[in-house]
């Protein structure tokens, strides 16, 4: 990166001198002392041409030379781009197997807009898609061509309604917390929908008051030293706003009362980190943002850039082996599984994977995997294979069990 | 699970990245062209006029050296503007080039994967990605609108690809004009495209080497369908359909022998009910093809891959993030969109679904969900599941630490006061039950069983 880094600059240093544009004035300012000198002495006119001659093809030397070292200059600016890129060709068409799903794609962009926040983008989005799916429609219908009904967006499918409304809602929440630090509108979200959160395990409501009494209390606060007036009215929130959690959450509940014991020096008491509110409003913004998705069955953070950014990670040896594969001419198959691990950073898992120790294979709703009476587990068609019908011998352990005793887990 | 990294190998990580660096070279590469072509047709012609002007300046009046000498000056003046206009043009591609140069360089700054800065990077990454996708689209407002909001206008290509779709829409719209005039002016890329296959060892290579692209070849034969469709009657028409084929298409029949070969029968055609050998020349989904065609090839001459990087990443990523979990019947999440919603009920009252962690996978989200059946699910090589596994009568599999957690949470909830459980000690389950986090079935602690995962 950094040969490409060098020679892109001097390429630049070397069009910003801009040789050609300076012999060509060179070749005018000779010119014009040509025409100068001719105009005063006539007879001087043809001395004065045929000495014009060679200072004018110097100049354009000089421009071919500029030329030249521009070339030269792209040519090794192209050979450390090569070099960068050596081995990594453009990722080829075959791996491709998702042109044909164009309209998924828009959705998922258009999805994914809608998560940012950027509407205007996303209504664009739409007015354009559709501008074009109209075009073509009519275009097919006039030539006769059987003509597509599918949503340019993929809207139809199975998709809850009114999901622009709702990411609405979300990013008019999200800016009044992180712009305003107004609580009010995540709280009312919570109130309203306390039930399917509490069967979440969810504690946003009260992460959320939390805050609210953290602010009140510091609000007045002055060097270092909290106002009465403050205290009452976080005093008064909390008697109120706690009294839900009480039983869920005494020891925290406690824990915030404690702290006004003290206002003086709150920095240097042991309740400081419990109402620190820097990271508060971001930690609540997040934990409102995951609550809400997962309520709309969406994941928390944007699944196209998680797909994005695992594939960055993930195509090295996918390519790897595409390469291989294709110098071997085998085929290759964009069904069942990938011929190549594709390692990725631990957040990125989410399911439980189960490989079956006998056969390797990992379990599908097809060839599940069985537990044995011992506890240990392989997949359906290995269980079959190993017992033929009859007892058998776990291949972990000396225990001995028939087919029939295993059961099926769900991981 | 594959072995997890948190590796970030900047090098390996710019496959993505190529054209970002490849097209503005191409760009500067043409205005270098362009520059070059003046310089050489204004010094033969400077050189050729000055060398008159000296040999008849004894015979010609004083006046009319001087009128000579000032073309020759007009013409200098006007090369040196040409010059200017295109020098600024080059200075912004090179500007250009410098903030993609430090924005890959960004990369190689970054310690990990984990890093907040490489997140930061790659949601840039991602709306780069989504832009060209845009662009490639058609939708090029909408591309404009994100790269506005986001900023990263110096790292997308917003006119080169809105002049490739002007040509391709008029093509699509039944027009050679604009793409035979795109043809001829990159008739010096379109060469060392036909040089770089022929010497390329993996392509099929024809027995004659073409001499000119497929694409001028298939808009002058489509010119020729067109001269046939116009005049089917009139034998004018037929003259000017075979000078057409004198012209433009037989010097090439050696490197085009099939196409060539059915000029002559479409001559004897019907246009307007051909027969079924030549119908599909007539048809007008040619046109399709033919705009295709010249993406492709325009695509090809300045160096950008021919789908989008948002495919290449997303078909990667599906991939490696899918497990044979994402489409399973037991997944409640995906069971939402398989279009059997009675599914759902099944699995009520839903608190978390069988997801390690808290959050939802975005395979079985809905935006991927049904992109995702397209795609072969991840390799792994070894079991990856929670600690401790323990096994409902049901048959679902959890953590202990996950049943545990979510045992206290209930508990809290119902009001049951965790002291006397603690003076009975941790381990004793006697007379408590634990609660399926995706059925919401309750189980006394005794009936469940570990599980071994070897």
């Amino acid at each position: 990166m950094e040969a490409v880094e060098r020679e892109h600059e001097k390429i630049w240093a070397s069009s910003r001198k801009t040789g050609t544009i300076d012999a060509t004035q060179n070749i005018i300012d000779q010119l014009r002392r040509a025409r100068e000198s001719i105009q005063n002495d006539p007879a001087s006119a043809q001395v004065t041409l045929a000495k014009l001659q060679a200072p004018v093809k110097a100049s354009f030397d000089d421009m071919t030379g500029s030329l030249k070292t521009t070339r030269g200059g792209q040519n090794n600016y192209q050979k450390a781009l090569d070099k960068l890129f050596r081995d990594k060709p453009l990722p080829s068409s075959e791996i491709d197997a998702l042109t044909q799903h164009s309209n998924l794609i828009n959705r998922a962009v258009y999805l994914h807009l809608l998560r940012e926040g950027l509407f205007d983008v996303a209504s664009r989005l739409q007015d354009e898609a559709s501008q074009r799916a109209d075009q073509q429609r009519d275009r097919q219908q006039a030539n006769g061509l059987d003509v597509s009904t599918e949503h340019p967006l993929g809207l139809d499918q199975g998709l809850p309604e009114d999901m622009l409304h709702k990411f609405q809602v979300m990013h008019h929440i999200l800016d009044e917390l992180r712009s305003h630090h107004n609580l009010q509108p995540a709280m009312d979200w919570a109130e309203m929908n306390s039930e399917e959160l509490q069967a979440r395990g969810s504690n946003l409501g009260f992460e959320l008051c939390r805050l609210q009494y953290a602010r009140l209390l510091l609000d007045g606060r002055h060097d270092g030293v909290l106002s009465m007036d403050s205290i009452m009215h976080a005093l008064q929130y909390a008697q109120a706003a706690f009294r839900p959690f009480q039983r869920q959450y005494s020891h925290e509940i406690y824990e915030l009362m404690g702290a006004v014991a003290y206002f003086s020096n709150l920095d240097e008491s042991p309740y400081h980190a419990r109402l620190n509110t820097t990271s508060a409003w971001n930690d609540v913004a997040l934990s409102f943002t995951r609550e809400f998705c997962a309520l709309l069955e969406l994941s928390a953070d944007s699944p196209l850039y998680i797909a994005a950014t695992a594939g960055a990670i993930a195509l090295p040896p996918i390519l790897k082996v595409q390469a291989i594969m294709k110098t071997k001419r085998a085929e290759w198959t964009s069904q069942g599984e990938l011929q190549v691990e594709t390692p990725l950073p631990p957040t990125y898992q989410y399911h439980s994977i189960f490989v079956c120790p006998v056969s390797k294979e990992q379990s599908t709703d097809q060839n599940p995997p069985m537990m044995m009476p011992c506890g240990h587990v392989v997949c359906q068609d290995s269980l079959t294979r190993l017992s033929k019908g009859s007892k058998f011998k776990c291949p972990y352990c000396p225990t001995e069990s028939s087919p029939a005793q295993a059961t099926r887990i769900i991981l | 699970m594959a072995e997890a990294t948190t590796q970030l190998k900047a090098d390996d990580h710019l496959l993505l990245d190529q054209p970002l660096l490849r097209l503005p070279l191409e760009l500067q590469r043409r205005t270098f062209k362009q520059s070059q072509i003046k310089i050489d047709h204004e010094q033969k012609k400077t050189t050729e006029l000055l060398r008159n002007a000296a040999k008849t300046a004894n015979s010609a009046s004083p006046d009319d050296t001087i009128k000579s000498l000032d073309a020759i000056i007009q013409r200098m003046e006007n090369l040196k503007r040409d010059l200017e206009t295109l020098n600024e043009e080059e200075q912004s591609l090179h500007e250009q080039s410098a903030k993609r140069i430090r924005h890959l360089q960004e990369l190689y700054e970054i310690p990990s994967l984990t890093d907040v800065k490489y997140e930061n990077w790659a949601r840039t990454r991602l709306d780069r990605l989504i832009v060209d996708y845009l662009l490639r689209a058609g939708y090029s407002d909408t591309a404009a609108a994100l790269a506005e909001s986001k900023n990263i206008q110096d790292l997308i290509d917003l006119d080169t690809f809105k002049q490739c779709h002007k040509i391709a829409d008029s093509v699509r719209g039944g027009s050679t004009t604009e793409a035979l005039r795109w043809v001829a002016r990159n008739k010096d890329s379109l060469k060392k495209l036909l040089e770089k296959t022929a010497s390329d060892k993996n392509a099929v290579v024809p027995a004659v080497t073409p001499k000119v692209s497929q694409l001028e070849f298939e808009l002058r034969f489509q010119e020729y369908i067109e001269i046939l469709r116009r005049h089917r009657t009139q034998d004018t028409a037929r003259f000017e359909a075979i000078m057409h084929v004198q012209k433009h298409l037989a010097p090439h029949a050696g490197a085009f022998p099939d196409q060539y070969r059915v000029t002559a029968g479409l001559l004897a055609a019907d246009p307007s009910d051909p027969s079924e050998c030549y119908r599909e020349y007539f048809s007008p989904a040619r046109w399709t093809y033919l705009s295709d065609l010249f993406v492709d090839t325009h695509h090809q001459i300045f160096n950008l891959p021919i789908r989008p990087l948002l495919h290449v990443a997303l078909s990667a990523g599906l991939s490696a993030l899918k497990t044979p979990a994402c489409h399973s019947s037991l997944n409640p999440s995906s069971a939402a969109t398989d279009g059997h919603e009675h599914a759902k009920p099944m699995f009520a009252p839903t608190s978390s679904s069988n997801h390690i962690g808290n959050s939802l996978c975005p395979i079985c989200s809905t935006e991927l969900n049904e992109l995702a059946k397209n795609v072969p699910y991840a390799h792994h090589t070894k079991s990856s599941v929670e600690e401790d596994p323990l096994m409902l009568p049901n048959g679902r599999v959890y953590g202990r630490e996950r049943l545990e957690e979510l045992e206290r949470k209930n508990m809290r909830i119902s009001g049951t006061s965790r002291d006397t459980d603690d003076e009975r000690g941790k381990d004793d389950k006697r007379g408590r039950t634990i609660k399926d986090p995706v059925t919401g079935d309750k189980y006394p602690w005794e009936r469940l069983k570990k599980v071994y995962i070897t």
